[in-house]
């Protein structure tokens, strides 16, 4: 990924993060495997927990701790009423950005 | 390796106790991980300039669960902290800006430009300063 990528991922992660989790609840690392699958492979491990750290604290998450054969508890996240309200507004953003990027490509042809 | 200050920093018993733990907990990650944890770490600390015990020990904690995690999974550290450490370091401070030093700063700043607006515009400028009521 190039750095415009990256920096455009940079504002977007957390729609898509909460958009996986609308499907179901997911450790962390799974949550990076998905991403890695989707095709972001450039994705540190570090800046997806960043993230999940992020939107536990706004509470747009519930956190539950499993306990794990290896290593420290696990956390499970799952997408609470909040979160569910944020990825509406995330998803009506996008879609608003994404109509005027669309018009004005078509204005330049 | 952490400065003498944050011994202050992290103020109350509860907090210095929690710091204890997690210096424990750090320093039994193993090889790389530990090297890792240290440098980022010792940038958090520089950079985040975090003078509230409380966010500063949470942030520390927070911290610790990624690399045992990451250490439990084999997950190696260049995968845990990127291509670029500084902007994961960046991305991760930003959560713990409540209890940041600049904070201060930056309350100030939005103050005193609230002040200034409500001052007049000056239409001319040599006057305006001349009667200033």
């Amino acid at each position: 990924m190039g750095k415009q990528a990256t920096e455009m991922l940079k504002g977007t992660l957390e729609g898509i993060v909460l958009a996986l989790l609308a499907d179901r609840s997911a450790y962390g690392y799974e949550i990076t495997g998905w991403l890695r699958e989707q095709g972001f492979t450039d994705i540190a491990e570090g800046t997806v927990y960043a993230l999940l750290v992020r939107i536990e604290q706004r509470r747009l998450v519930d956190v539950e701790k499993v306990p794990s054969a290896k290593g420290p508890p696990r956390k499970v996240y799952s997408i609470n009423a909040e979160g569910r309200e944020y990825l509406d507004e995330f998803w009506r953003t996008w879609s608003f950005l994404a109509e005027r990027l669309d018009q004005l490509r078509k204005g330049e042809k | 390796m952490a400065p003498r200050w944050i011994e202050k920093v992290t103020g109350s018993l509860e907090g210095k106790k929690r710091y204890r733990q997690y210096k424990a907990r750090r320093d039994e990650l193993p090889g790389s991980y530990r090297t890792g944890i240290e440098a980022v770490e010792r940038y958090l600390m520089y950079a985040g300039a975090i003078t509230t015990g409380e966010v500063l020990v949470q942030m520390l904690e927070d911290l610790v669960d990624l690399f045992e995690q990451s250490a439990a999974d084999g997950t190696p550290l260049n995968a845990v902290v990127g291509q670029d450490p500084v902007e994961f370091a960046e991305t991760f401070l930003a959560n713990y800006s409540d209890g940041r030093w600049v904070n201060k700063e930056r309350a100030r700043l939005v103050a005193a430009i609230e002040t200034a607006e409500t001052e007049p515009a000056a239409e001319a400028p040599q006057e305006g300063r001349a009667n200033k009521s």
